[in-house]
């Protein structure tokens, strides 16, 4: 299993190079030069003598070769330069924020799991139950409403009318109730058909009948086997959305004024902060591998199978 | 197999582990935030869409200028009408030939860290400032600093290259040119790269400040000039303008103001409800329509006035700001210094006159079809707009039409701010979207930008014939002494840009604001980028 990990772990290498070099490439195709913005950004009447200055203080004066060998070596380094914007390293920036977008992203996971599972194993169970038909339109909502106008919904019913949530900020449990909400319901319509479709295709598989017919109690044969196998291309969903997540905060941190990664990168492409860019384009690239491979690992503990496959290949 | 299901169950463990700290870190990070109810007596909170940004006064994006100028004070400041008033200078001297500034500071002023305000500190940030003199040069007297003197403990000098007489009035911005006091300096006395602690002498005082999250100020009890009467000033920082709105709407904010920071129709159903307060400013800028007469269709004056004839300005600033802006006859709004003389011919709706110019011109309406032709080429022009900026894409829309009834095919084009100001100075428009940057700066910013190349406008008027001389005015406006003969040319430069028709003055941008009842004395500051809390006050 180290090896294998070890395997994933060097796929992040191309994939780093690869998005390195289109952020680089980035500045160049953009009709808008970063100097430009950053004057722009600060109101400053841009004359040619600051231009020049700050162009060279970004490095954009230096050939795109050299501007993409830099990056590389910087980034080696955990150097991910300094925000045009705010003149501090990106990487600190980042890191104060990351806990907040890890946070929202953790709590709209958990939501999402917890009604997700009861919500598609019963909806599956009973079909065309009222629960099963409740599990239709809640999965219908999350997949047709966009975050930001679920956010204001939320927000104008529970937090204004009903005054049971705070509108905006960070800090305390309630605080992160409307925004993992939001951030969860997306997640909750997707993993509750994906559960569904896979407790109905279980319950046709033959072990069910054999387990019957051993005269096995049904909730065990539920909740032990059918559950249990059904909850795997779950999970792979789960993982495959895991990264998507990260970055899906970012509207949410927009409307609830969520402190995060995101809503530091939205500042970032408004004013063409391309150092801040990039070091979010690898961090949201290395996420989306880091996901993809837990989620793998939670698959070979759930279906032992799998580890063993992956045990024969090496 | 023993050893394989142990793994496993590690694995899994320690997944949960990494998954749940992270939460419960999460959780416990800020939970210190909610201040106890009793601190909150007296406070003023605010939103803003960005963090407040280092408190430093020599630095630009992303600290925000109404924060700075909280904290830090000018040595003149702009009043209503353009009028300069004295601040930390008491008054001061300007020697005949314009070059010398002599300041005679006040001397009852402490920073907030108790040092005394004099004319050494005065002298150590101006020297500072210089030390990035490209950084600063596009506030006009820094680069014609020649030389900073303490002649004595409460006088200070500034000796120019040359003279330029709106040093005073660019005295009076929020950045660079404001006050940081010893204690903030760095060890090297580089500013530019960050203070200490911003220690400045204004009524207010940084207590608290998180990232993204808020800012809490409080009042400089031992503040030289009128006491505030707020104790405290709470920031905070919400991007979303509809959220701003909904957290508005529950109370936990006493006051939003500012310009554009929520949408016109919100403002609107706010103040419908008479639940609030609202206020709205003097014109702080007049948004222009830039029309690039290099190119052909565009050349002729007669086709640019028709475009000023052919659209109906005042139902359109009705119709699209609510009556929140206030259709503009002139160029630059009239309360700004210099600006009253103008007499540039006013030009209202009028379809005929517009039609007949077009003619006269040579730009005929074949039979059959809508737009019109001269040698075989339709009057096809572009209208670039900032595609996030609503009130803009909505007038360029009504535009199309208007201008579409008298055979002028409008094509608009959305882009994004930067790139707006980038096609602009690369003189790649036909028309855009401007608008002029308000008071202090104006109105001899905007003539500068007229006058400088590369900008927009020195190439938008390519086309008038009396180019060459109108920018040899507006060079000359700068360094004349002579009060009376500044007011002459300003008057004659903005009648003349106005009348030759590169330049459609369309609205006056105005600042809101809407507040809780208990908000009272709430007045907007004649400087556009400085804070509104001197005055105002919370019941109790």
């Amino acid at each position: 299993m180290g090896t294998y990990i070890f395997k994933r772990m060097i796929s992040i290498i191309p994939v780093f190079l690869l998005a390195t070099l289109l952020t680089t490439g980035m500045i160049h195709l953009s009709p808008v030069d970063p100097a430009e913005a950053y004057l722009a950004a600060a109101h400053i009447q841009p004359t040619d003598e600051i231009l020049e200055q700050k162009r060279q203080e970004f490095g954009l004066d230096q050939p795109f070769i050299n501007q993409y060998v830099s990056s590389i070596m910087k980034i080696c380094q955990l150097d991910f330069g300094i925000s045009y914007l705010s003149n501090k390293p990106v990487l600190d920036e980042v890191m104060t924020r990351i806990p907040a977008t890890f946070q929202l992203a953790l709590g709209s996971i958990v939501i999402a799991v917890l009604v997700s599972i009861p919500l598609g194993f019963l909806a599956g169970v009973k079909k065309n139950s009222l629960i099963d038909h409740f599990s239709r339109i809640l999965s219908f909502l999350g997949a047709s409403i966009p975050s930001f106008w679920l956010g204001y919904l939320l927000i104008f019913f529970f937090s204004v009318k009903l005054d049971l949530f705070p509108v905006e900020g960070i800090g305390t449990w309630q605080h992160l109730v409307l925004p993992s909400v939001t951030l969860a319901l997306p997640l909750i319509s997707i993993y509750t058909r994906l559960l569904r479709a896979s407790v109905l295709d279980n319950l046709q598989q033959p072990y069910v009948l054999f387990a019957r017919t051993r005269g096995i109690n049904e909730i065990t044969i539920m909740a032990k086997h059918v559950l249990r196998i059904a909850i795997s291309p779950m999970i792979t969903g789960l993982g495959m959305n895991l990264g998507k997540l990260l970055t899906g905060t970012i509207i949410v941190e927009a409307v609830f004024s969520w402190p995060g990664f995101g809503r530091y990168f939205i500042e970032a492409i408004f004013n063409r902060d391309i150092p801040v860019i990039q070091c979010y384009v690898l961090i949201a690239a290395t996420l989306f591998i880091i996901s993809n491979l837990l989620v793998d690992l939670i698959q070979m503990y759930i279906d032992p199978r799998i580890s063993r496959k992956e045990g024969h290949r090496q | 197999m023993f050893n394989e299901r142990n793994s496993r169950k590690t694995l899994l463990i320690t997944v949960l582990i990494l998954l749940l700290s992270t939460l419960l870190f999460g959780c416990t990070n800020a939970s210190n935030v909610s201040a106890p109810k009793g601190d909150q007596d007296n406070m003023l909170t605010m939103a803003w869409p960005r963090d407040v940004g280092e408190m430093n006064p020599h630095v630009y994006n992303p600290s925000q200028l109404f924060a700075q100028s909280m904290v830090y004070e000018p040595l003149v400041s702009y009043q209503d009408g353009g009028e300069l008033k004295p601040h930390l200078a008491e008054s001061w001297d300007i020697s005949d030939d314009g070059k010398e500034y002599t300041f005679h500071l006040r001397q009852d002023v402490k920073f907030s860290d108790g040092t005394s305000f004099n004319a050494e500190i005065v002298k150590k940030n101006f020297d500072t400032i210089l030390n990035n003199v490209e950084l600063h040069s596009w506030l006009g007297f820094i680069s014609k600093i020649d030389q900073t003197d303490v002649i004595d403990e409460n006088t200070f000098k500034l000796t120019l290259t040359e003279p330029y007489y709106p040093t005073i009035q660019e005295l009076a911005v929020v950045r660079p040119v404001r006050f940081l006091g010893e204690a903030g300096f760095p060890e090297d006395g580089d500013t530019s790269k960050g203070v200490v602690e911003p220690v400045g002498t204004g009524p207010w005082i940084l207590e608290e400040h998180k990232v993204d999250e808020y800012a809490i100020y409080k009042r400089n009890e031992n503040y030289w000039g009128e006491l505030p009467k707020a104790e405290k000033i709470k920031v905070k920082i919400i991007p979303d303008a509809e959220t701003r709105v909904l957290a508005f709407e529950k109370g936990e904010l006493d006051l939003i103001y500012g310009e554009g920071v929520i949408s016109l129709d919100a403002f609107k159903q706010l103040e419908s409800t008479g639940d609030y307060e609202t206020s709205i400013s003097e014109p702080v800028a007049t948004r222009q329509l830039v029309i690039n007469s290099t190119k052909e269709q565009l050349s002729d004056e007669r086709v640019r006035q028709a475009l000023h004839y052919g659209f109906n300005k005042e139902v359109l600033v009705e119709g699209i700001t609510s009556g929140y802006e206030e259709k503009a006859d002139y160029i630059l709004p009239t309360n700004l210094p210099y600006t009253k003389g103008n007499d540039a011919k006013v030009i209202d709706y009028d379809v005929e006159k517009a039609k007949s110019l077009l003619d006269e011109a040579g730009w005929t309406l074949p039979k059959g079809k809508a737009v019109r032709e001269k040698d075989g080429q339709s009057l096809e022009v572009d209208l670039m707009y900032d595609s996030a900026e609503s009130i803009q894409k909505t007038m360029a829309e009504t535009l199309q039409a208007e201008w579409g009834a008298i055979g002028v095919k409008l094509n608009i084009v959305g882009v994004e701010l930067t790139e707006q100001i980038q096609r602009f100075k690369d003189n790649k428009f036909d028309i855009n979207f401007f608008s002029n940057y308000g008071a202090p700066y104006d109105p001899h910013t905007f003539l500068n930008i007229v006058l400088s190349e590369g900008f927009g406008f020195n190439e938008a008027i390519s086309a008038y014939p009396n180019k060459a001389e109108l920018l040899k005015q507006i060079a000359e406006v700068p360094k004349t002494t002579d009060e009376e003969k500044r007011q002459q040319l300003y008057s004659s430069i903005l009648t003349s840009i106005q009348d030759q028709g590169a330049i459609i003055p369309i609205s006056y941008v105005k600042k809101t604001a809407i507040y809780q009842k208990d908000v009272t004395n709430f007045t907007f500051p004649a400087n556009r980028d400085e804070h509104p809390f001197t005055g105002i006050s919370i019941e109790q």
